[in-house]
């Protein structure tokens, strides 16, 4: 029973249909880290259930969402904006437009971080007072990590497109940045609501 | 392993093969680096085990005191399951998954290389604790307070935490791999119900990687950060829940669980219709009690906690019963694969007959503990210790040697001794057997798991435990003639040709081993066993049999 | 492959025949221990019912397994008829095992109602304290009476005992405030984890009606640390008159006040801090009452006693609960060398008194 013995021509190319396969593992790659904040977001739920009474910062420290984190989150969705404009320039092929938007994005990220540090030295009270303040310095950090390592995508995305490396058929890594940016402000949003607004 | 064999003709290459098989992003190499690796943790592992049997032998303290008993089950649980069984069975499905469907490589050649090389420095971690003022000692579900700073405050406990993180991140980046491979990569004509059911476990589980275990990280981060940053989020005194720590932690455990299972039950489904010269019954109902498995499997977790006094028993209860019923469509699928067949016991058929016998039992003692009343009682004793080792060894170990000896022909054009190998089947059955059956009688009249010595006026433990030990070394002794078994074969082993078992799935259709792209030609895809078709092309009842005509397509 | 079938079977049915027997008599019984509670006999039904399914299932699949190997085995190269599936099949057997998993659902749930059931009066409520790595009973901590306080904590060399009246039902509160620990008793099919919780009024209850007079071991089943193995109890069940005598002679024994020492006796001062003492030497007059002055810095349970080379006890300090100081006084010692050690922590916690 020689299997050897195939006449089938060697058909080994694949179909490029549907989305790019980088993609593809960006998308997958956002699934696990939105379990992972699901991970940190149930922890700060269930914490909270089991303070109900006495939730909130400690000693008389106050979250304020106005003005800082307000400016953050508008700060962090304009960021998501200009990504998506960049996207729609390269797709056009408009390169000189892409980096102009890479780069307000780029910007826009780091001033965000900025904000968030200055934010941090204005709280008064550390991750080491009580469980409120563990899960909020433990969310919002491992949020703003993410929004570090989307910068760094961001700034090597800037230097590639710097030296014209995309084009309109050929920017998956644009796309795959630009979903990824996206994630970081989704997950902002959320962390916006639940920790200023859900009282 | 042997390679000078496997690294195809050496000559051609200007490196050594050192450096060759160190920066190589084949998928094929990468999958034999993951098994051989497993392996070797499996050994230390297995020694722990060896260890832990020894002193609990009989009672009293003669090996090690309480502490070094405790590092030892915590570093032999943890070492089998992270380092080990998902890894080993990752590492086949690196090795056979793209040659299953036909493709050249994985998606992510070089995030492959990355996610195994994440292994052994993962695993290394976990085991310096030894080296830092001791191991990691709160078994491998680091309940807090107990993992908290207070309890445990040396640093082996955070480099099992940084280890577990990193082994982690290499099975997500494994996970992201093979799901993006198996939705991308697929041969002309292998649509989703023509994959090999191996492919489908091994996607469902990539799947279960990818949704469970980020999860673990952020618990570890948790932990980490209670540790060593003043958090509070397990420490009770300082208004953290430890209850918490548990749902994270088995909201992955369970997951876990079938983690490690379904891919063993994906190597013999391909094994069984192999050997029973006939197709697996009940293709799709098989592949839906799969994704039955993988979807029930988020909703049980708490069955690991039915004592915390805290949980919805009667939720959790009924999920984790009901988790039975896909896995036994499953069973009675082999059950009916078997049936009316013409079955030849080979060592890997052995060794897939074995799971499902062993994991049958594996499995019922999990449904006796998913009766809550009644695992008031089980909870924390032996018999979930026997529960938990014929699932894993029962079920996903001999799902491993099954593998072995199948695909060792693929891997190096030769097949490893048929009578060394019913050698190492048989005395592997009956020392698993006599080392994990009579825990159940212990947990059911009392013994708790995770001591060091026992109550020294029962002589019937004592018997049952020195029994048990006797069966570890069996299995010990056992894993001896498999490795010169493996060691003899590669130097002057049989060489069999590319399709020694008359296989039915694409791997067998390219040459042992196969060249670095995979194939040189396909045959067409038009059904679940295209190697069959082809070896049956002109046979005309099978082909009907099959939906097939003999011109072929539909 | 064309061998003779019966010698064939026959070597086969050894092969396994004879694991499967070892299997059953090692095996040995897989029966719980007798039921000693009103609750657990529940359990005990319940449990027996589900494994006399398991066996069926086991004995089903296992001997189709069997049957498969031998009846099935190759005898030529022919190829089977190639059968893919057959829905009536296998929807028959989704169906049975969904049948015998509600059953085992239903079975568990009202076996759960009895289980869960609680009194509104309870006979006796005992206050357990699990900790690393003992246990203490609290009695009458409920009410506001003094009088009937009585407490216990085990030792490693002398578990804690638990008194119980058989045929009243029996309330536990159980509490930790270190880590988790999990209160076990085989005869009575039952565990529950004793939890730290965050909140101080949250804890874990056990409810229970024993119907037999005895001694039943118990012990922790959670893991919980080094000497986790060491955290055995012991419950004694006795009828209600013996309980009432068994309780005030613990509470007289209890409080029988130790020899007031001299009013200038020497005072030797050690301490307890995360399960060390400060000093593993004390030296004391010989032939004299002296007093320990002992400061327990930690919230976990210690003591001081005495024993001499032959580990007989000499002098046993009540077990304190820090942060506190108390003054122990000890009868006088003669000249030489003895151990001195914590009772709940004996492995760990020990040096060397020396009387000149
Ligand atoms: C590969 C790993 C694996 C697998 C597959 C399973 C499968 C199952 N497990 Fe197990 N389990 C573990 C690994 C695994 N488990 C581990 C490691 C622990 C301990 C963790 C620790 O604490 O350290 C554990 C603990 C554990 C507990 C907690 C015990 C305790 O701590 O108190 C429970 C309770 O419900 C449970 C239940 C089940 C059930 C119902 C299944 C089901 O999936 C089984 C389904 C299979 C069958 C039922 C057999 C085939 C079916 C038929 C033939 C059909 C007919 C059958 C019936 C109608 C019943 N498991
Ligand atoms: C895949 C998972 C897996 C596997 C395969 C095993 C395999 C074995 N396990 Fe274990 N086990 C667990 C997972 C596993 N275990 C888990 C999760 C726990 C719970 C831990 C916890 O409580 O936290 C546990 C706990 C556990 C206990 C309970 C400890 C306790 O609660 O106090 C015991 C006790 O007997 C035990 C025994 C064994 C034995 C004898 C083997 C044997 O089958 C091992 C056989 C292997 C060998 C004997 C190695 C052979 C190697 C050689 C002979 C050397 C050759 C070397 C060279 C050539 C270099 N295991
Ligand atoms: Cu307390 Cu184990
Ligand atoms: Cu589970």
């Amino acid at each position: 029973m020689a299997v050897q013995a195939s006449t089938a021509p060697a058909v080994v190319e694949h179909r490029q249909s549907g989305m790019p396969t980088p993609l593809v593992g960006m998308l997958l790659f956002i699934a696990s880290e939105v379990m992972f904040f699901g991970g940190l977001f149930a922890a700060y739920f269930n914490s909270r259930a089991t303070h109900a009474a006495e939730w909130g910062p400690p000693g008389g420290h106050e979250l304020e969402a106005w003005p800082l984190a307000t400016i953050l989150t508008i700060l962090l969705v304009t960021s998501s904006v200009t990504m998506q404009f960049g996207v729609a320039a390269i797709r056009r092929g408009d390169q000189g437009r892409l980096r102009m938007w890479v780069g307000l994005t780029l910007i826009l990220g780091v001033l965000f971080l900025l904000g968030q540090l200055y934010d941090y030295s204005q709280l008064g009270f550390g991750i080491s007072d009580g469980i409120f303040a563990t899960t909020f310095y433990t969310l919002t950090g491992f949020h703003g990590a993410h929004v570090f390592g989307g910068a760094v995508g961001l700034t090597i995305l800037t230097a590639r497109a710097m030296s014209g490396q995309f084009t309109a058929r050929n920017h998956v890594a644009v796309e795959a940045i630009s979903m990824y940016w996206h994630f970081v402000d989704v997950v902002w949003i959320g962390l916006f609501f639940t920790l200023y607004f859900l009282r | 392993m042997a390679t000078t064999t496997l690294s195809p003709r050496a000559e051609q290459y200007q490196r050594s093969w050192v450096l060759d098989w160190l920066t190589t992003v084949d998928h094929k190499k990468i999958g034999i680096m993951y098994i051989v690796n497993s392996f070797l943790f499996f050994f230390a592992a297995g020694i722990l085990a060896l260890a832990i049997r020894s002193e609990l032998a009989v009672p009293g303290l003669q090996f090690m005191d309480e502490t070094t008993y405790n590092e030892a089950f915590t570093m032999h649980g943890t070492i089998m399951i992270f380092l080990f069984i998902v890894p080993v069975l990752a590492g086949f499905g690196n090795y056979i998954v793209p040659l299953m469907i036909g493709a050249p490589d994985m998606a992510f050649p070089r995030i492959n290389a990355l996610s195994f090389w994440l292994l052994p420095l993962g695993g290394i971690l976990i085991f310096s604790g030894y080296l830092f003022g001791g191991a990691a000692a709160e078994g491998w579900t680091g309940y807090t307070p107990l993992s908290g700073p207070t309890y445990a405050p040396g640093a082996g406990t955070d480099l099992w935490i940084i280890g577990l993180i990193t082994v982690g991140t290499a099975s997500i980046l494994g996970a992201i791999n093979f799901i993006a491979t198996i939705f991308k990569m697929r041969a002309p004509g292998m649509t989703l119900f023509r994959m090999p059911i191996f492919v489908w476990t091994i996607l469902v589980t990539a799947t279960l990687i990818l949704l469970a275990t980020p999860v673990l990280t952020a618990g570890l981060i948790a932990l980490f950060i209670d540790r060593n940053y003043g958090g509070s989020f397990f420490d009770p005194a300082a208004g953290g829940n430890p209850i918490l720590w548990q749902h994270i932690f088995w909201f992955f455990g369970h997951p876990e669980v079938y983690i490690v299972i379904l891919p063993a039950m994906g190597v013999v489904s391909e094994i069984l219709p192999v050997f029973s010269r006939k197709p697996l019954f009940g293709y799709r109902a098989f592949v839906y009690a799969t994704i039955g498995i993988g979807l029930l499997s988020f909703s049980v977790w708490a069955h690991h906690m039915f004592t915390t006094g805290v949980v919805f028993l009667p939720f959790f209860a009924f999920m984790t019963a009901m988790i039975g019923v896909p896995t036994g469509v499953k069973m009675f699928n082999w059950l009916a694969t078997m049936w009316r067949g013409s079955i030849s016991l080979t060592t890997p058929m052995l060794f897939a007959i074995g799971f499902v016998a062993m994991f049958l039992i594996g499995g019922i003692s999990g449904v006796m503990a998913a009766a809550a009343p009644v695992d008031f009682h089980l909870q924390d004793t032996y018999f979930i210790v026997a529960h938990l080792h014929y699932v894993f060894f029962g079920g996903s170990v001999f799902g491993v040697f099954a593998a072995a000896y199948f695909w060792f022909p693929k891997m190096t054009g030769r097949r490893l001794n048929e009578r060394l190998g019913k050698v190492h089947f048989w005395i592997h059955f009956i020392g698993f057997n006599l080392t994990f059956f009579p825990m159940h009688s212990l947990g059911i009249t009392g013994m708790p798991r995770r001591i060091a010595d026992y109550d020294p006026t029962n002589t019937g433990w004592i018997i049952l435990n020195s029994l048990e030990t006797v069966g570890a070394f069996l299995i010990a002794i056992s894993i001896f003639p498999f490795l010169i078994n493996v060691i003899a074969t590669l130097i002057n082993g049989e060489r069999v040709g590319d399709d020694p078992w008359e296989a039915n799935t694409l791997e067998w259709a390219t040459s042992s081993p196969p060249p670095p792209h995979n194939f040189d030609r396909l045959p067409p895809v038009r059904s679940e066993r295209p190697v069959f078709d082809l070896r049956h092309r002109h046979d005309a009842e099978v082909l009907t049999a099959e939906g097939l005509t003999a011109e072929g397509g539909h | 492959m064309r061998r003779m079938a019966v010698p064939h079977s026959l070597r086969g049915v050894l092969r396994v025949g004879v694991p499967l027997l070892l299997m059953v008599l090692l095996g040995g019984c897989l029966i719980p221990p007798e039921p000693e509670t009103k609750e657990s006999q529940a359990v005990f039904t319940l449990y027996n019912v589900i494994f006399a399914m398991a066996v069926v299932v086991f004995l089903a699949v296992e001997g189709m397994i069997v049957w498969s190997i031998f009846r099935y085995r190759r005898k030529d190269d022919r190829l089977p008829h190639q059968l893919h599936g057959n829905t009536l099949v296998e929807i028959i057997w989704t169906v049975i095992p969904t049948v015998i998993v509600l059953t085992i659902f239903a079975g568990s749930m009202i076996t759960l109602g009895t289980v869960e059931a609680r009194s509104p009066h309870p006979a006796v409520t005992i206050e357990v304290d699990g900790f690393q790595w003992n246990w203490t009973f609290r009695y009458g901590t409920t009410d506001n009476d003094p009088s009937n306080d009585y407490s216990i904590t085990g030792t490693p060399a002398k578990p804690a005992v638990m008194g119980l009246p058989v045929g009243e039902p029996v309330h536990l509160i159980l509490k930790s405030n270190d880590v988790i620990h999990s209160f076990f008793v085989p005869h009575f099919l039952i565990k529950r984890d004793v939890v730290p919780f965050p909140d101080p009024n949250h804890h874990n209850e056990l409810e229970f009606t024993v119907t037999n007079p005895g001694t039943y071991a118990g012990q922790c089943a959670e893991f919980c640390g080094t000497a986790h193995a060491q955290m055995v109890f012991q419950i004694q069940a006795m009828s209600r008159s013996d309980y009432d005598t068994w309780l005030k002679d613990q509470i007289s024994g209890a409080a029988k006040p130790s020899a007031t020492a001299a009013p200038n006796a020497q005072v030797v001062k050690i301490s307890a801090d995360k399960l060390k003492f400060s000093t593993d030497r004390l030296e004391v007059p010989a032939g004299v009452p002296f007093v320990i002055e002992f400061e327990n810095k930690e919230a976990v349970q210690h003591n001081i006693a005495i024993t001499d080379e032959g580990g007989k006890e000499l002098f046993r300090g009540d077990i304190i609960q820090g942060p506190q100081t108390v003054k122990y006084n000890v009868p006088a010692l003669d000249a030489g060398e003895y151990t001195f050690l914590c009772d709940v922590h004996p492995t760990i916690m020990f040096g060397t008194v020396v009387a000149k």
